[in-house]
């Protein structure tokens, strides 16, 4: 990426000429490191992230818009994304619920084992995909501890949806209980208590206190639950069985057009999901700019 | 509240999920082939071919289903109950290992011909256009200034073909011993840069970021390379030895007995011994059985002197000799070197 | 007597917020709960507005035992410390929350909400303010707004926890004259917390002075600033 402007002469921004004094100098020279060290970094950055982002796009229309298209429409391509929407569609829920419960249990109550809880939370953050993924299998692979039992009732769990889901599940829990556990810890019960005082049945209470409070921080976890959930790529490896046109996620799909030499369907797929998650971008700033209002009104 | 609206969720989501993976599980008109990686092009046609045979011979409509990965790494999903039919792996090991956990008989490899091994392929070399450090065999890999691209033998299959082919190579080499073996090898791997996990990593090392001088590479992904990347940019170099592959096919028992597919799996890896079987493998430049469909592709196919598996004692003991931690090729290659 | 509590015993872990207090509220009395910070206060009025569960002695109101009957059963108005409005409702609609969320046989037509939450906030002196939201009025407006709410329920017993905490001295002193009146024309039986003393002695009819979760006195202004029943009482009240 080029740099927009060489760092200037420091002197440029001197309104006096003349000999600098030695207090001029030295803060001509911090500010010419600073601005040197913000060039860098704004280098670095574009190197590390838009470079790629541009050349994943060029490279998926170096043949033309119709080519990549093509690409896109090949039924393979539209199992994996039908599989990556459905996966999505199942896990990103589930895990909404469950992180909305877990932290509004977290934020709102003292109990014994709550640190511990809050820990594994995060847990599949500090776990490798490909772990996330082993778990499933040595859980319900043929050699699994319920494998046995599965394969008597001719149910599969990995290789198959519901492997892909419980990883992508894993590996995305954190997100939503995370993007609410300080909100709600923040807030504190007093709201909920107001409203109880007032009368107000649980779900009463859930429904028109607590969800407002927290939904657009939990819109924002949904967010990148899901850009995570349809972004996996080393959980949903290990359990896939990389079977084409059933198994393959849009992540697994790249790879394997990679290794077929297929290099405009392997970037026109990657397009598409670097596309998700521009509009990912776009929206997390539109909710942080959101939360930010609401935690700032906070009464 | 919200507690009940989880349970109910998740079970519905559970649910769901069981009685689409028992429906997939039922469906017994489709086959699922459990494959490497280089043979994607070749099982692609052929599948194409065996389901318009099927449907002639038989009236029935059948979908072969494919999946592709590292041998190794596909014969574990195998074993933790990915549900193939048939597999058609890189190694006979790979399979012993299946047949072994009880999933197909031991003597699979009596099944069919030619050890249930339709076809075979070799180790060649693929250089750039003109061979500007004409490369003629093993012995010019070890000049000053060329650069050698192969796969980590610890990870890939084929890779430690290119270490039998080369060992096989200095064990021909006039007052041979297991010191100028070894110290060929590391010859060798001074002249490697990178090391790539799989086949087709180096491929693409090799071919599109156009890295080093020669590959080691199979000889059916040296002619795809060609193909993909521009017949007239890269030549395939045919080195005096080289070593004999023959990956193997089988049913496996388990599966198709369970869901009712031995039929079809005999019939589909039958066919690969048939004559449009082995022109299809032929095609996609892996060398025939069929000594006649042979004899119409000598051209691609050129005669190599070549040692087996077995002038290394067999896979076991190729495997502990030079691939195991403190193994020979551990003992010659210094990573970051 | 309008609220009776007896022998009321209430432990978080080792430690006794509550250590068998026993104490009677007469119907339209304005109660004072003062006594230094950890003293009890707080716990007290979360115990009887329901948020706190007794783990011993009876609460009775109107001579109903009401110490297993959950909080929104109750029809005990509490004013927050820092009044908890809900941030993301209008004024208006913060006060109608009692009523609205009320089973439907029961409920108000939305219209006789509508009435009552303009009534309400018309005596409350904040008529024109039920559009806005509670960060866009004054800390004074909200305790106002706070009080309305507790007050649409129609409960039998008002709470007040540190209800000029959050205020200014100025304000404060406004809203205290306010709120007494309010109190008498309204007829409610109200109990308040507080830790400042002259306000307990300016507002209340009586005073109940706490410490470690006992009652040292309870009196009247007059008698616990003229005779306090021991030296905690006189040190605190000085």
């Amino acid at each position: 990426m080029p740099r927009s402007h060489p760092p200037r002469h420091p002197d440029a921004d001197a309104p006096i000429a003349g000999p600098a004094r030695p207090a001029q100098r030295r803060w001509d020279l911090a500010a010419l490191r600073r601005r040197l060290a913000i060039g860098l970094a704004l280098s670095a950055m574009a190197i590390l992230l838009v470079l790629p982002l541009v050349l994943i796009f060029t490279e998926a229309l170096s043949k033309g818009l119709d080519i990549a298209l093509e690409a896109l429409a090949e039924p393979e391509a539209w199992s994996a994304i039908r599989l990556t929407l459905t996966v999505a569609a199942i896990a990103v829920p589930i895990n909404a619920i469950c992180g909305t419960a877990a932290a509004w249990c977290i934020g709102r109550f003292e109990f014994p084992g709550r640190a511990l809880l809050t820990t594994l939370i995060d847990l599949p953050f500090s776990v490798s995909p490909v772990i996330s993924g082993l778990v499933w299998v040595l859980l319900f692979g043929a050699n699994g501890y319920f494998g046995a039992w599965l394969d008597r009732h001719d149910v599969r769990i990995v290789f198959a949806l519901p492997g892909l889901v419980l990883a992508t599940m894993f590996v995305t829990f954190p997100f939503v209980a995370r993007s609410l556990i300080s909100l709600m810890r923040e807030q504190g019960a007093a709201e909920e208590e107001a409203a109880l005082t007032l009368g107000a049945n649980g779900w009463q209470i859930f429904v028109r206190v607590t969800l407002p409070n927290i939904f657009w921080a939990m819109l924002y976890g949904v967010l990148l639950c899901n850009a995570r959930a349809m972004g996996e790529f080393g959980a949903v490896a290990v359990v896939s069985g990389h079977i084409r046109g059933q198994t393959l996620t849009m992540p697994l799909y790249v790879e394997a057009l990679f290794n077929d030499y297929e290099w405009i369907g392997a970037f026109s797929v990657a397009a598409l999901l670097s596309m998700l998650a521009l509009v990912t971008l776009a929206l997390r700033m539109l909710l942080e700019w959101r939360i930010e209002r609401d935690r700032s009104a906070g009464v | 509240m919200s507690h009940r609206l989880t349970r109910r969720g998740a079970l519905g989501a559970v649910l769901g999920m069981v009685a689409g993976g028992t429906a997939r599980a039922a469906d017994a008109a489709a086959l699922l082939n459990v494959s490497y990686d280089p043979t994607r092009e070749l099982y692609r046609d052929f599948n194409k071919a065996f389901v318009a045979q099927w449907k002639k011979s038989s009236g029935q409509t059948v979908a072969i289903n494919q999946s592709h990965g590292g041998s190794g790494a596909q014969t574990r999903s195998v074993l933790d109950g990915l549900q193939a039919d048939v597999v058609t792996l890189a190694l006979a090991a790979d399979i012993d290992a299946l047949a072994r956990r009880g999933l197909l008989a031991t003597d699979w490899q009596t099944r069919l011909p030619n050890n249930a091994s339709p076809y075979t392929s070799t180790i060649v070399f693929l250089v750039r256009k003109g061979n500007p450090k004409q490369i003629a065999d093993w012995g010019d890999l070890t000049k000053p200034g060329v650069e050698v691209i192969t796969p980590n033998p610890k990870t890939s299959g084929g890779a430690r073909w290119n270490v039998l082919a080369a060992l096989a190579w200095a064990r021909r080499q006039p007052g041979a011993t297991a010191e100028t073996e070894e110290a060929y090898l590391r010859a060798l791997f001074r002249q490697v840069p990178v090391l790539d996990t799989g086949a087709r990593g180096s491929t693409t090392t090799f071919a599109r970021r156009g890295l080093g001088d020669v590959l080691l590479a199979w000889e059916n992904e040296a002619h795809l390379a060609r193909k993909e990347f521009g017949e007239t940019d890269f030549a395939i170099v045919t080195p005096s030895v080289s070593v004999l592959a023959e990956p193997p096919v089988a049913v496996v028992d388990s599966v198709a007995d369970k869901r009712g597919t031995r039929t079809l799996a005999e019939a589909y890896l039958r066919h690969l011994y048939t004559a449009e079987g082995q022109d299809i493998a032929a095609r996609n430049f892996y060398r025939p059985r069929d000594a006649a469909i042979a004899a119409r592709h000598t051209s691609v196919f050129p005669t190599i002197a070549m040692a087996t598996i077995e002038d290394f004692g067999g896979w076991d003991k190729a495997q502990a000799a030079y691939f195991a931690d403190g193994g020979l090729f551990d003992r010659v290659f210094t990573p970051g070197k | 007597m309008m609220v009776e509590m007896r022998d009321l015993r209430k432990t978080f872990g080792a430690a006794a917020a509550l250590d068998g207090l026993s104490l009677s509220v007469g119907k339209g009395e304005f109660l004072a709960l003062l006594g230094p910070s950890g003293s009890g206060k707080t716990t007290l009025l979360r115990v009887l507005a329901g948020l706190e569960f007794v783990s011993s002695g009876s609460i009775a109101i109107g001579g109903r035992p009401i110490q297993d009957v959950p909080a929104r059963e109750r029809q005990i108005g509490l004013v927050f410390q820092h009044y908890a409005l809900f941030r993301h409702m209008t004024v208006a609609r913060n006060v109608a929350f009692g009523l609205e969320v009320r089973p439907k046989r029961n409920r108000p037509s939305a219209a006789a909400i509508r009435d009552r939450v303009a009534e309400l906030l018309e005596m409350m002196e904040i008529g024109d303010l039920g559009g806005r939201y509670p960060d866009q009025i004054s800390g004074g407006q909200r305790q106002r707004v706070a009080l309305a709410r507790a007050l649409a329920v129609e409960p039998a017993l008002l709470l007040l926890d540190e209800p000029f905490g959050a205020l200014d001295a100025k304000v404060r002193r406004n809203l205290r004259v306010w709120l007494r009146a309010l109190h008498d024309r309204m007829g409610l039986t109200s109990i308040f917390v507080t830790h400042d003393q002259a306000e307990a002695l300016d507002m209340a009819d009586r005073v109940a002075i706490l410490r470690a979760g006992r009652i040292e006195q309870v009196d009247t202004p007059d008698a616990v600033s003229r005779h306090p029943a021991n030296d905690f009482v006189r040190e605190f009240m000085r």
